[in-house]
């Protein structure tokens, strides 16, 4: 409980960001979906057998999968807010069609009648009989659709839209219970305080109700707009994928760029998502640099075989020119860590039987409980290649990143994949195997962007190969540490790296 | 006497049965006249043609001398008021927005309107104090229908159209609403079409009396005419029904109706007549009789004609074994 409460109040700023952006998407997405669903109700309620189909058509549409409509929407919008709002106003389409075509299509035929034996346009009939008498049944549709949006917002961290969602992807992903209950609660509180109101404006008078609703619409569009305002000075966006590490990167270049270049502001989006999203996102010029390891291109960004046991320059330099051929993108000069995969086990489980290399695995493997990542699992230079190369006959477990080391330490398994600057071998006392056959490819960080990025912005390319060569295993692990255990912000301790080595004053 | 609507060769179709084979009715202005028939008979849809509601399938509604279809829509039925059997009141409007619905779409001024409001309720028994903005659902079925007919009658229109507006009604709600139409119609000098299947309420209400079978037009006439002289068995039958199990239990009014009233005031003194309203049973006429030579039906204690025994006792023999 303590805890909690300390996250949260160091949480706070985020948290408030969090919430607006939430609470953004969420009502962009209430509204669009009213915008299109009350009025084709209204036009379906003469044309039974037309709606009839819709009906049919927007139940469908909610029985697809939030992820899967998710990942189908990326290859057509791309990533961020706007498929995010797009999925949601997908779901909220048949509570409020449904609602509002039953409300009018419901009210008795002698008010009709009525209505048109005192000579009302439709328009004025629609107006003063069928809007009012179907409003209580349209609202309750509204606040149906707004609760299960709320809900399935904090889905839309995952394509980088933020919102409440990033406070639980990174509980799950740093194992923080606290930031996951935060991200939980606030968004169900979220649900009820709107819920509530949707309600208060089903009583209140209609003027009333209309001048909240503007006042709502206003502040949000303001704000918008104010964003838009105050983004109008060029501004660099770089994202990073899940983790501390990434984070620490990006505050790196923020620093450096910013230094080198007055007149530029760099916008990150840490947390951003996984691999492809971020490479999906820099193609779609969502954002303009992330950090990306040599051997994540080689093996997932590009096409073409690659040959084996290469060395780390080699690596880099075909990484950097398949880039540049297939993409138009441009690999800046990696930094020094290899940040590769790697097999660990506990210190006590390596003594007792007496272990040192990968090789030494295949005499315990009767005794093997291996738990991985879903990614490493399926990866031909993880352990799918792997198993080949060292002949070992293990089936693994697949694991959440941030689950797989607490469930070695409970014993729950005894073999987790690691990358080999994870500040948890240190947190958790575990040793990396030693890659004796050289199997696993060679993982250096670089920042990547367009081409067309980076012969227009000379002074960011040299401004972020300041960090060319630099940064060892050992700091990185430090580095890591520091943001995941002692909860340090990854801006600090980017700060402090950078000038500790010089390459940032050390002013502010 | 000037035509307020006629019906030339009205034709009408439903799903390509026809149900009016060729209507021709004229109904003058200022009149009050009743359609009354069985349910089927195609009462309701030839009220339905006049405002519209229902299309003719050929021939011509002429309202006012102009046909129907020729005048917008709109203009006809903002001057054509129109009262529901199911009362129909807006369920989310007070009573006030309910009566205001058509003075507002004609652009009356909102002072005008409401002080319209104030002197309808008023004259309906309803303090406006009261009632103004009470919603429907806080009404009986008597003072909503009352409501009903103000809301048809807001912007005085020149004709009013009803359809069997009383029959979900409890007796007595009924019966005042029926007296309510005759005060109401005498006010405003309108022209009313009603649409009945009840031939008592026909016959106590109507000026002129249609009625209607199988989509044809039988008998049209006033009350006394087809009390006296039915077309055919058909009418002479469906007077016939609408009368009470008991002939005991006729209503006074109705013998007036069936044989005539007497020609003149008996020259007699006012002592020797005794009043009785037109609603009293023929039982309470006798006691009347054995003590008063005359009897005075009074309808809203107006009197409508002078009664002797002669003419109740040639009713009863006439009419004991029907």
């Amino acid at each position: 409980m303590q805890t909690l409460i300390q996250t949260f109040m160091e949480r706070r700023g985020d948290l408030l960001t969090a919430l607006w952006q939430h609470l953004g998407i969420s009502i962009a997405a209430l509204v669009i979906a009213m915008i299109i669903a009350i009025p084709l109700a209204i036009w379906a309620v003469r044309r039974p057998k037309m709606a009839e189909g819709l009906l049919q058509l927007t139940s469908v549409l909610q029985t697809i999968p939030s992820l899967a409509l998710l990942g189908l929407l990326i290859p057509l919008v791309g990533i961020g807010t706007v498929p995010a709002v797009i999925a949601l106003v997908i779901y909220a389409l048949l509570p409020i069609f449904q609602n509002t075509y039953l409300g009018i299509s419901e009210i008795d035929e002698s008010i009709e009648e009525a209505a048109d034996a005192f000579g009302m346009s439709r328009m004025r009939k629609l107006l003063k009989v069928e809007i009012p008498i179907a409003l209580p049944q349209i609202i309750s549709g509204i606040r149906t659709a707004l609760v299960l949006i709320i809900g399935t917002a904090t889905l839309a961290a995952l394509i980088g839209a933020g919102g409440l969602g990033t406070f639980i992807m990174l509980g799950i992903d740093r194992n923080d219970t606290s930031l996951l209950l935060i991200g939980a609660i606030s968004s169900a509180l979220l649900a009820i305080v709107l819920s509530a109101l949707v309600r208060w404006f089903q009583t209140a008078k209609p003027k009333q109700a209309l001048t909240v609703f503007a006042v709502i619409v206003a502040l949000l569009g303001g704000g918008g707009a104010y964003s838009v305002y105050a983004n109008r000075t060029e501004t660099i966006t770089i994202a990073g994928k899940l983790g501390s590490e990434p984070e620490i990167l990006i505050n790196m270049y923020k620093d450096l760029i910013e230094a080198n270049d007055t007149h530029v502001k760099v916008a990150l989006k840490p947390n951003f998502g996984k691999t492809t999203f971020l490479f999906s996102a820099l193609k779609h010029n969502q954002i303009d640099i992330y950090p990306e390891f040599t051997g994540s291109v080689l093996e997932t960004l590009v096409k073409g075989n690659n040959p084996k046991s290469m060395t780390a320059n080699e690596t880099y330099q075909l990484a950097k020119q398949r880039l540049a051929k297939q993409d138009q993108l441009s690999l800046l000069k990696p930094m020094a860590y290899n940040n590769t995969y790697a097999l660990a086990v506990t210190k006590k489980f390596k003594k007792d039987h007496q272990l040192s290399t990968i090789s030494d695995l295949t005499q315990v493997e009767s005794l093997l409980k291996p738990g991985m990542t879903l990614e490493f699992i399926d990866r031909d230079d993880g352990l799918k290649g792997l198993k080949k190369a060292y002949n070992l006959d293990v089936t693994a477990q697949s694991m959440e990143p941030a689950l797989r080391y607490q469930a070695i330490s409970q014993g729950r398994i005894n073999l987790v994949d690691a990358y080999s600057t994870d500040s948890e071998l240190r947190q958790y006392n575990l040793a990396i195997l030693k890659d004796d056959k050289h199997f696993f490819p060679t993982y250096q960080g670089a920042p990547l962007m367009s081409t067309s990025f980076a012969n227009k912005h000379p002074k960011v390319v040299k401004a972020l190969n300041k960090l060319a060569g630099k940064i060892s295993e050992t700091d990185m692990q430090e580095m890591n540490y520091e943001v995941n255990v002692k909860n340090e912000s990854a801006a600090t301790v980017a700060r402090n790296y950078l000038i500790k080595h010089g390459l940032l004053e050390g002013s502010n | 006497m000037t035509a307020a609507i006629e019906f030339k060769h009205v034709k009408k179709d439903f799903n390509g049965n026809n149900v009016i084979p060729d209507l021709n009715l004229t109904v003058q202005q200022g009149e009050l006249f009743v359609l009354v028939g069985t349910s089927g008979s195609g009462k309701t849809t030839s009220l339905k043609m006049i405002n519209r509601l229902e299309p003719l399938t050929s021939g011509e509604i002429r309202v006012n001398d102009q046909d129907a279809t020729t005048v917008p829509v709109r203009d006809l039925r903002w001057d054509m008021g129109y009262v529901l059997q199911q009362i129909a009141l807006f369920p989310t409007m007070t009573v006030a927005q309910n009566i205001a619905v058509i003075p507002e779409m004609k652009g009356t001024p909102k002072k005008e309107i409401n002080q319209t409001i104030d002197e309808l309720l008023d004259e309906v028994g309803l303090d406006p104090e009261v009632y103004r903005n009470r919603m429907p659902d806080e009404l009986s079925g008597g003072e909503q229908q009352r409501i009903g007919i103000l809301r048809a009658i807001a912007s005085k229109p020149s004709i009013v159209l009803m359809d069997e507006p009383f029959s979900a009604l409890d007796p007595l709600s009924r019966q005042q609403l029926q007296d309510l139409v005759l005060t109401l119609h005498q006010r405003y000098d309108n022209t009313i079409v009603f649409v009945t299947h009840d031939m008592s309420e026909a016959l106590k209400l109507g000026d002129r009396i249609g009625v209607m079978r199988h989509g044809q037009l039988l008998q049209c006439d006033t009350p006394t005419a087809i009390a006296q002289h039915p077309i055919n068995d058909f009418v002479r039958d469906f007077f016939g029904a609408s009368r009470a199990k008991n002939v005991y239990d006729i209503y006074i009014g109705r013998v007036g109706l069936v044989q005539g009233y007497l020609k003149q005031k008996p020259a007699v003194a006012d002592g020797r007549i005794q009043r009785l309203d037109a609603q009293a049973t023929l039982r309470t006429s006798f006691e009347a009789l054995t003590n008063h030579d005359y009897l005075a039906i009074t309808d809203d204690k107006v009197v409508q004609g002078y009664l002797d025994r002669q003419t109740v006792m040639a009713y009863l023999s006439e009419h004991e074994n029907d």
